[in-house]
């Protein structure tokens, strides 16, 4: 006799069905968490080099004739650079191979001298040995980014290079640092002292206005959509239209922008504050599509027991439907703020899309952003740009992940399920 | 929640105040993308030697910056544009119609465009009119001399008989860009006018020329690749049988693993393209609002820098960065310019 | 005294609070209990710190805002005559060489005395003025405030007012929404009327051939000057579709695994991770695309003999497809997880299997949710440049082979509205109109999706 416990032929297949649907769900996961792994891999791997820098020692002589006018700025550092290079390699002679010779350190270390010299002048008359920036090019070559095995003509560096660069090594005077500058300064075109200082904060000041807007002004509208506004066909047509603007083409924020923010408010071009306007108007139809959403998905009872026991439409919200939807709202509002944190087509038409060498203080500082910042750079000629590219994504992902750990953080606390 | 409501009317209100917009400190450039990373070194060595704030450098391409630029004179207006070409006419006019009286021209050197592939693929060796019969939409019928006919070219071979059997496939910059402008106007032209009767239309009927020579074929074999240089170059490494159109420096940077082409038996080269002798190669301008020059710190600064032989010079650092310097005299003569503030003749 | 404006002003509405609450309690004490107000006492607290606050951030708003041009205006009228007759800009010139000297210390080299007496004026000026602005915001944050707290009786509809209030904001900020989708309609209707002025609306509708680069300036030989947009959202259609068939099952399957079969732990770590998906910068994408999928594409096509351009709408569509998994996943995600649970009980105990319940039960419940994610991801593979600009070019090709270049209405808006541009010429106005016209088609998009979600909608409860 059969086994009424047994399973007939009709449920073996519906649970074959279950364990194909829960297989298909898990490998999709997989499968996005593979291309997130991917990308990582692909932007670490070619980024992670630009935490180092390739430096060299050089013994500087800060000789008083060298400092007879009155303003220390005036000063020929580079050519004090260069005397300091002729010091290590005395036998180079030439114009043309002193020149070699020179262009093994950065423009930058002149830079540096005239630093060291103006905060402390007390440094004139005395000889130093100073740790000074490589070029770009060597720096290259010591990470192994460039192609050596083509002809001299061909390449960056040239044989009396590479056996100057091996003389260094072999004398200690050339090593590999950790990048501080990257991290310090802003940008520059020299790629060994660039930073995304500048454009980090840009991205701060940018978004803060952004998410300080965005979030308010959208939870507040989908509240008022979804739980006041009379069901009528004005309703419907700002639904559909609010819907829209989410597929509205990013750069028209941009024109909008430009009209409202710059030429009629006057704000100044290429600022946070305009910036963060744009994007506002960028991320809100985000943001109030998401937080509808979940408006929508808070069960009719809740309300209707909250307006049972006596309170007032605005309490039954905020005290009820509010900390129900806020997960929801959340999710829009990470997916809002992380569009806003990666754009770059809006900025363009209100001069965002600049090179801005200073550092930001404030809201009215002209300000690259960091999607800027990756935008010029993997536009730039100098090879060493592309691994400041992969540094500045890795650092634009790192706030994303900062931005998102404190969503997700949020999320965990209000989420419920009933 | 109404404690919510209030902190974020007293956020919103903050955002509203901040502190009082101060004045403009700093100097505004806008313009060509082309001059942009010549000009951003010069802004940096003006920022980090004389201690004043460096200049505010926007890349927003030739037409783009001549718009803004010639919008009028004060704080909201930028104060120097970069220009790929030099101003027109009709820009001129605007100028002029926006209260923006005098300005000053100034020069700062070539750049050359060079067309390169991948050093996996054999070199190219080119004339202009082997780059004319492959990218432009009608050439010449070789079998009915005098008679034009849709681009029938697939492969380089077609073209010229000397040249590789590969398809002609060549990333070049949108018609939006200036480089695409000096590109049709010298490579192409230069080309066309090789043909007798071509050269002979200039005369008879100049509009049917130009379109003749400007007009790039639109059937695949020429791809607009948008502006940025570098994705071509790694495009150019990823398929070795494309051919790219760029600025020298991009090649300059990557001479390892791309090649220039030749063109009239010439490498693009650095000494090549300043003697001249490579065919193409484009001036790079700015243009600066005299009436800013006093009012706005560091203008001068930024023109005497800018202006100084360590900076555009044979052995300036322009010229580490690829830009081709012009000869002493024309040097000369701007930096003269520069320092009368001679305006530009608005004929 | 003017730069801790704001932080007296807050301190002042927190005492308003604490004293309006505390007051409401001492006069409920009185009469009775707190259940004898009208209100509760935080209501009164907050309509009295409300009373203090708004007034004085409104004025002090309103002065931060023109404090520029006020001061100005002042300024520049007691110039002498010699730079009162300069026209208006390059008043504003001076102005702000004035302005240099005040803030920043600097001194051009031709500052005349003038100038120098100016910046004096300037600096008198606005410290008085700061002042004045001072005590008048202190008075507007204190003296509401006391009559509002004076106000305060058992009987005061103190939660009215409030919510009155709170009515007021969110009916603003919705007005936000609505405004910007005003504006945004307004400056792209006009210019694509002028557009139209110039381009019959037949040939741009229906015309096949897109060329838009025409010559701007008299000495320039552009491209043919078609302006048919149906190549452009053919291009478009074809890339969203692509991402779509990407993004949609893989988002969409990821969903459902996430909030109905996977465990917590897993739950709060894969779906941040996955989030991060759309927030990577699409240049990122663009060189993914064009520089690892695109020659793999096209490496797979040649074995195979097929033609593979190497720049295909496939390399872009695939690559973009990945890009907005987390719109759908993460949204539809948190729909299906806000399902009551009540429902999936119900379901499971008539014998149903966790597929059937998600599939008859789930999925119908969340429908509005799950359109709204979708449309959302659709919205941004429309609206996405960079990854089109980079893998699959800017020629327009009027096809539907995913193995051909094509351009979409986002990649040639952007390439029309930067660059060489001038605001008469129909090749920028043609922007402004591709603009409307992808509006328009969203638009349908849009009430299509709002029937559907309308007739299939299961509403529980």
């Amino acid at each position: 006799m059969k086994n009424p416990l047994e399973p007939t032929p009709q449920v073996c297949k519906r649970y074959r069905t279950e364990k194909a649907f829960k297989r298909l769900g898990l490998s999709a996961i997989v499968m996005s968490l593979c291309f997130v792994f991917f990308l990582f891999y692909t932007i670490i791997a070619d980024g992670y080099s630009a935490f180092t820098q390739t430096y060299i020692q050089i013994e500087v002589s800060f000789d008083e004739t060298f400092f007879r006018g009155a303003n220390i700025s005036n000063a020929n550092f580079p050519a004090l650079v260069k005397r300091s290079m002729g010091k290590i390699f005395p036998g180079v002679t030439g114009r043309k191979d002193t020149k070699m010779l020179s262009s093994i350190v950065s423009p930058a270390a002149a830079y540096t001298l005239q630093n060291l010299v103006e905060t402390n002048p007390k440094l004139i008359g005395t000889t130093k040995f100073i740790w000074v920036l490589a070029d770009d090019d060597v720096d290259m070559f010591f990470k192994g980014k460039t192609v050596t095995n083509v002809a001299e003509s061909n390449r960056r560096l040239k044989d009396k290079q590479l056996t100057w660069l091996d003389q260094l090594v072999s004398e200690g005077k050339l090593e590999r640092r950790f990048n501080k500058t990257f991290f310090t300064s802003g940008d520059s075109r020299e790629p060994e002292l660039a930073g995304i200082l500048g454009a980090a904060t840009g991205s701060l000041l940018t978004l803060f206005i952004t998410l300080s807007l965005s979030f308010p002004i959208g939870v507040a509208t989908a509240v008022y959509l979804e739980e006041f506004a009379p069901a009528n066909h004005w309703t419907d047509i700002i639904e559909v239209n609010i819907n829209n603007l989410a597929a509205v083409p990013s750069i028209i924020f941009g024109l909008l922008g430009l009209a409202i923010f710059i030429n009629f408010w006057g704000l100044p071009r290429s600022t946070p504050i305009v910036g963060g306007l744009v994007l506002t108007l960028m991320t809100l139809p985000t943001i109030i599509i998401a937080s509808r959403a979940s408006l929508k998905s808070v069960p009719p009872s809740i309300r209707e027991a909250a307006l049972g026991i006596g309170a007032s439409k605005l309490q039954t919200i905020t005290h009820h439907v509010l900390p129900l939807a806020l997960p929801g709202m959340l999710t829009g509002t990470i997916i809002g703020m992380a569009q806003a944190l990666g754009e770059t087509a809006p900025l363009l038409m209100i001069g965002m899309v600049a090179f801005i060498a200073d550092v930001p203080g404030t809201f009215t500082d002209p300000s690259a952003v960091l999607p800027v910042q990756i935008y010029l750079w993997a536009d730039s000629p100098e090879r060493a740009f592309s691994e400041k590219t992969s540094a500045a994504i890795m650092i634009l992902l790192a706030f994303l992940i900062a931005m998102n750990s404190i969503a997700v953080f949020l999320r965990k606390r209000f989420e419920t399920k009933w | 929640m109404n404690i919510q409501t209030i902190a974020a009317a007293g956020v919103l209100s903050l955002l509203l105040c901040g502190p009082a917009l101060a004045a403009r400190d700093y100097i505004s450039i806008v313009g060509s993308s082309t001059v942009y990373p010549f000009a951003t070194v010069v802004a940096e060595q003006f920022g980090k030697t004389t201690g004043s704030k460096t200049p505010k450098i926007e890349s927003t391409g030739s037409g783009g910056g001549f718009k803004l630029f010639c919008s009028g004179v004060g704080v909201s207006y930028p104060d120097i544009t970069n220009a790929s070409r030099a101003i027109k006419k009709s820009e001129m006019l605007k100028c002029q119609a926006n209260g923006v009286k005098d300005i000053i021209e100034v020069k700062i050197g070539y750049d050359g465009i060079v067309l390169a592939n991948s050093k996996s693929a054999p070199l190219l060796k080119l004339s202009r009119k082997d780059i004319f019969l492959a990218l432009a939409k009608e050439v010449p019928d070789p079998k009915n001399p005098g008679k034009l006919i849709a681009n029938p070219y697939i492969t380089w071979k077609d073209v010229n008989n000397s040249l590789p059997a590969t398809t002609i496939e060549v990333l070049g910059p949108p018609p939006t860009s200036g480089t695409r402008d000096a590109f049709v106007e010298l490579a192409m032209e230069g080309g066309a006018k090789k043909f007798k009767f071509i050269k002979a239309m200039k005369k008879s009927d100049k509009k049917a020329y130009k379109k003749l020579c400007h007009t790039i074929r639109e059937d695949g074999a020429y791809i607009e690749a948008g502006e940025n240089d570098n994705l071509i170059v790694q495009k150019l490494q990823a398929n070795p049988a494309a051919v790219g159109i760029f600025g020298f420096s991009f090649l300059d940077q990557n001479s390892d693993v791309i090649q220039g082409s030749f063109i009239e038996d010439t490498a693009p080269t650095f000494e090549a393209i300043a003697e001249g002798a490579y065919p193409i190669s484009r001036p790079l301008y700015f243009y600066v609002k005299k009436a800013h020059v006093d009012v706005i710190p560091g203008m001068k600064g930024y023109l005497a820098e800018f202006t100084s032989d360590k900076a555009w010079g044979e052995e300036g650092y322009l010229a580490d960065k690829g830009m081709i310097p012009m000869p002493v005299a024309e040097r000369k003569q701007f930096q003269d310019d520069v320092v009368t503030l001679k305006a530009l003749d608005m004929k | 005294m003017y730069s801790y404006l704001i932080p007296c002003i807050l301190i002042c509405t927190v005492t308003a609070y604490i004293l309006g609450t505390r007051r409401a309690t001492t006069l409920a004490k009185r009469i009775g209990e707190v259940k004898d107000l009208h209100s509760l006492p935080a209501h009164y607290g907050v309509f009295t710190a409300l009373s203090s606050a708004i007034p004085a951030l409104f004025i002090f708003a309103i002065w931060c805002f023109c404090e520029d041009k006020v001061i100005g205006t002042l300024v520049s009228r007691s110039l002498p005559t010699g730079l009162l007759q300069l026209s208006k800009n390059e008043l504003s010139l001076v102005l702000n060489e004035v302005q240099n000297i005040v803030f920043g210390g600097f001194v051009a080299s031709s500052s005349s005395d003038a100038i120098q007496a100016a910046a004096e004026h300037y600096k008198t000026l606005t410290s008085t003025a700061r002042n004045i602005v001072s005590g008048v915001v202190i008075g507007a944050t204190i003296i509401p405030a006391a009559i509002a707290y004076g106000r305060i009786t058992p009987k005061l509809r103190a939660r009215n007012i409030v919510e009155t209030v709170a009515m007021v904001f969110l009916i603003c900020c919705s007005a936000v929404a609505i405004l910007t989708t005003l504006g945004i309609v307004l400056s792209v209707l006009f210019e694509a009327i002028r557009f139209f002025q110039v381009i019959p609306i037949n040939d741009f509708i229906f015309g096949l051939d897109w060329s838009p680069q025409t010559a701007m300036r008299a000495d320039q030989a552009g491209s043919s000057g078609a302006f048919g947009a149906i190549p452009v959202f053919a291009g478009t259609f074809l890339i969203a579709m692509i991402a779509m068939l990407v993004a949609i099952p893989v988002g969409l399957l990821s969903a459902i695994y996430l909030s109905e079969y996977a465990s917590t732990p897993f739950r709060t770590w894969a779906k941040p991770i996955m989030e991060i998906l759309a927030g990577i910068p699409t240049v990122v994408y663009g060189f993914f695309a064009a520089l690892t999928v695109a020659p793999f594409i096209r490496d797979i096509g040649n074995a195979v003999g097929l033609t593979v351009s190497s720049e295909s709408a496939l390399a872009a569509g695939l690559v973009m497809g990945i890009m907005i998994i987390p719109f759908v996943s993460s949204l539809s995600d948190d729909v299906i997880h806000a399902v009551p649970q009540s429902m999936r009980d119900g379901s499971f105990a008539l014998g149903a299997t966790r597929f059937e319940t998600i599939m008859y039960v789930i999925i119908p419940a969340a429908l509005p949710g799950i359109v709204g994610s979708i449309l959302l991801a659709v919205s941004r593979a429309i609206g996405e440049t960079m990854i089109v600009v980079m893998a699959a070019g800017l020629s327009a090709n009027l096809t539907f082979n995913p193995l051909t270049a094509v351009t979409t209405v986002t990649v040639q808006i952007v390439t029309l509205l930067v660059g060489d541009q001038e605001f008469d010429s129909p090749k920028t106005l043609v922007a402004f109109a591709l603009g409307l016209l992808l509006f328009i088609f969203t638009l349908i998009l849009n009430i299509i999706a709002l029937q559907i979600v309308r007739k299939y909608r299961e509403q529980y409860e």
